[in-house]
């Protein structure tokens, strides 16, 4: 008793000087608690240590120690597990469904989804029609007001708005943020910061760095470039419309207050 | 079970894996809907059971003819006997790599028949004749290995060692085998402004298996097995320890508990090592898999593999703890002063040095050579401590190496969601950097291995005590078996999920429902239901091959005896 006694107190010490010196460093709670946690593991540890000897057990006492041993085992690793932050796949799944979109699309069964989809679409939109055209007797001014199967009438300035929309949206589906930071968003000095690739390049050269990233080198990410960091499988993942859409989103970026290294072209 | 049994259940075995290889050339196979578990975790029980069940029979004959080999170099009849245990078992658990290998092949067939078509033609001659032909010499041999056992003793054992070291050959170019179409699926071959799809037209069976990862997953694979192969054995030993009838029988089964773990814990020390060169690998094939590793969505699995290791690393040095308390003389047994300090600052000074110097720099390696010299230098110093003290400052700095390990960027499920009350002041980024990681993983394993180097002291100086070990370590022995298996599965799915939405990376979408990255606490449920399918069968197994046999005619090995006189 008196080894845990002395231990415990020898954690709690030293887990508490170490939050006192965390928080003084401005360290986020959560860091702290997890500094005392280690401190209090570390006095269990040592309390195993000077623990006295387990007597020896045979026959149906040691079979159920083992099968708690294991329960006890699967318990902490599950609960572990678990109490780390968790991901959430939902966000994950509406990425996947539009960066596949095009893949599925291109497919034999995607295609024949696609058909399914739009029959049942037309299939609808005739039956809402004859619902209607019952309703009003006959009224060719619906058949007018929906044409079958068309497409609504395309506004040049919403087109634009989308296009960037999607240059942005593809921003976020191929994760760049994870390299790149834009809006002080993002980017562990992984890559350069772009918010002034603007200045530099054009959509077209943009474009180009993204299919083909030995094209350009910026400066200072010598290292980076010679190693091939920036992984070139972008002209095989993205449709050319989207990696336009991205770069044209990108080129709208010019903010000199930032220091966006100089692009250097190489090939 | 009989010889003919064994040979009856590969044979069905084999029959469903080559059926199933057949099957496969059937096109345009509706797939089928797994209930509750969904395809993908159906996948995921038979792979990793698979998996588990193969690193077992190929990690195991390694151990096992070192151990023969041992036996036969001292002349001790107790290396044989522990060779011969654990052959019993493995002759069990081979048929049920067989099986669980059919299985898994069917499975993935229901589950994805578009994909699992193509792929076989991807690796056609591999699955359908170059596997199958190792599988089944691999079969032939390890049976005439285990039946040929007492006939070819005394001057006959060279030619039975030499047969166990045919066994190892043929499972080693197995493992090399299938792990080419395992690492395909990661890193499959590219070449610069080629697309894979192209490249892959003209690509031969050999730059297929030959890609980016092959050699760094063998490398960790064969480590790994043997590690695995050690620590099942010392499980094995644990279990009978605790069965064990008289003191006789306990002091041969602890004998066996300290033998297995130790080579195991040797394996081990490499770990971190060749999985780091396994993540390079990945991270230069395609530099998005490291954020996506470290950063991103799996970026918390890594907290749970860091957790896992450091368990272990405590396990394995609370292990030659309670091994030191039944050494006679122990108390005498003193180490360098140099020891102890190098234990304390190493961790500080790896974290400065890997900051500039960055593996495999190598000026880092600079820095790692003067600690050869450590026990050199140690001899002309007057001052020493005891094996006690050194080992508890070694406690403490795993301990300290566990924390640096485990402290992340910040506690968020991804990079992209990190906000200021739950990630690291800016001057202390540092701690949830690779190069801390690394110092913590250097750390681990030097504090093991001059524990390991001051045991080794203790046992020729003193009196080895067989038998008499604290009972806590036969609990020791199963948490390591244990965790050294739930940490395989973790880091089995890590390396399945960085492949993201494609069944092989960049060529095959995967088009299901279920292509995102689960939960940990999700792949933590499956990973601990795995792992104790598993253990139930090998608990089985051990109990089928050992407990009839345990007092039939051996020659009585385990008396106390000093360990200088082996």
């Amino acid at each position: 008793m008196g080894n845990i006694i002395k231990k415990l107190s020898i954690g709690l010490v030293v887990g508490g000087a170490l939050v006192g010196i965390t928080r003084a460093l401005e360290f986020p709670f959560v860091f702290q608690m997890m500094f005392f946690g280690f401190s209090i593991f570390g006095a269990a540890v040592f309390m195993l240590l000077d623990a006295p000897s387990v007597r020896t057990m045979s026959g149906a006492k040691s079979v159920i120690a083992i099968v708690v041993f294991y329960i006890v085992l699967c318990t902490v690793f599950v609960s572990g597990a678990s109490m780390w932050p968790q991901f959430d796949p939902e966000e994950e799944k509406e990425k996947i469904a539009k960066l596949l979109a095009p893949k599925r699309a291109a497919t034999e069964q995607g295609k024949a989804e696609e058909l399914i989809a739009r029959t049942k679409a037309l299939d609808e939109q005739v039956k809402a029609l004859e619902v209607r055209l019952k309703a009003l007797g006959g009224d060719q001014q619906v058949a007018k007001a929906m044409p079958l199967g068309g497409a609504p009438p395309v506004v040049a300035k919403a087109a634009t708005g989308d296009f960037m929309k999607l240059g942005e949206e593809q921003w976020q589906l191929h994760e760049c943020y994870n390299c790149h930071k834009l809006k002080g968003e993002g980017g562990k000095k992984r890559g350069p910061e772009l918010d002034n690739i603007g200045s530099y390049l054009t959509a077209d050269e943009i474009k180009q760095k993204i299919f083909y990233p030995k094209s350009f080198m910026a400066e200072g990410f010598e290292k980076e470039w010679e190693k091939g960091k920036m992984p070139d499988k972008f002209k095989d993942v993205m449709e050319d419309s989207d990696a336009m859409a991205l770069a044209t989103w990108l080129s709208t970026f010019k903010n000199t207050s930032v220091n966006t290294p100089k692009p250097i072209k190489k090939q | 079970m009989k010889m003919w049994q064994h040979s009856l259940v590969a044979a069905c075995a084999l029959l469903v894996l080559f059926g199933g290889v057949a099957y496969g050339q059937v096109s345009d196979m509706p797939s089928v809907e797994f209930p509750y578990t969904g395809n993908r975790t159906a996948v995921w029980i038979v792979a990793q059971l698979h998996t588990l069940f193969g690193a077992l029979v190929l990690g195991a004959p390694i151990f096992i003819v070192i151990s023969e080999w041992l036996g036969y170099r001292k002349q001790d009849l107790r290396y044989d006997r522990l060779a011969k245990e654990v052959t019993k078992v493995t002759v069990i658990l081979f048929s049920m790599t067989a099986l669980t290998g059919g299985l898994f092949i069917f499975v993935l067939l229901a589950a994805y028949p578009q994909f699992t078509t193509w792929f076989i033609n991807q690796f056609y001659l591999v699955f359908t004749v170059v596997y199958p032909l190792l599988f089944i010499s691999g079969a032939i041999v390890l049976y005439m290995y285990f039946y040929m056992w007492d006939a070819w003793k005394g001057e006959k054992k060279g030619r039975h060692i030499a047969l166990g070291v045919l066994l190892n050959l043929i499972g080693m170019i197995l493992m090399f085998v299938i792990d080419g179409p395992t690492s395909f699926m990661n890193t499959p071959p590219k070449t610069e402004g080629v697309s894979p799809q192209d490249f892959l037209v003209v690509a031969t069976l050999w730059d297929k298996i030959a890609n980016q990862t092959w050699m760094p997953l063998n490398l960790h694979r064969i480590d790994g097995n043997v590690a695995f192969g050690g620590f099942v054995t010392g499980m094995i030993a644990a279990y009978m320890y605790m069965g064990a009838k008289n003191q006789e029988e306990r002091a041969y089964y602890d004998w066996m508990g300290f033998a297995g773990n130790l080579i195991a814990v040797g394996a081990t020390l490499f770990q971190p090592f060749t999985g780091l060169l396994l993540a390079y690998e990945m991270c230069d094939y395609d530099f998005s898999f490291c954020p996506y590793m470290m950063a991103d969505q799996l970026s918390m699995f890594f907290e749970m593999q860091g957790a896992m290791i450091g368990l272990m690393f405590l396990g394995m040095n609370y292990y030659v703890w309670l091994s030191l308390k039944r050494i006679e003389g122990v108390e005498k047994v003193r180490m360098t002063i140099l020891a102890p300090i190098t234990m304390v600052v190493f961790p500080f000074v790896m974290m400065v040095v890997m900051n500039y110097y960055w593996i495999p720099d190598p000026m880092s390696l600079a820095f790692l050579l003067p600690l050869v010299l450590v026990p050199l230098l140690g001899r002309f110093i007057p001052f020493t401590v005891s094996a006690r003290t050194v080992i508890k400052i070694g406690f403490l700095m795993v301990l300290v190496g566990d924390a640096i390990w485990l402290t992340p960027h910040g506690f968020a499920a991804t990079g992209a969601k990190m906000a200021a009350e739950v990630e690291l002041p800016e001057a202390w980024n540092f701690l949830g950097t690779m190069p801390a990681k690394l110092s913590a993983m250097f750390t681990l394993v030097f504090v093991t291995v001059v524990n390991y180097a001051l045991y080794n002291r203790a046992i020729k100086q003193g009196t080895i005590l067989w038998g008499k070990i604290d009972f806590t370590s036969q609990f020791v022995l199963i948490f390591l078996a244990f965790a050294s298996i739930w940490t395989m599965g973790l880091m089995g799915a890590v390396r399945s999920l960085v492949r993201k939405y494609f069944h092989t990376y960049n060529l095959i979408p995967d088009f299901t429902a279920e292509s995102f990255t689960p939960t940990l606490s999700y792949s933590a449920w499956w990973i601990t239901g795995i792992s104790v399918v598993f253990f139930t069968v090998v608990s089985f197994a051990v109990i089928v091959a050992l407990r009839p046999s345990d007092s039939k005619g051996h020659v009585p090995e385990g008396s106390p005896i000093p360990a200088r006189a082996k």
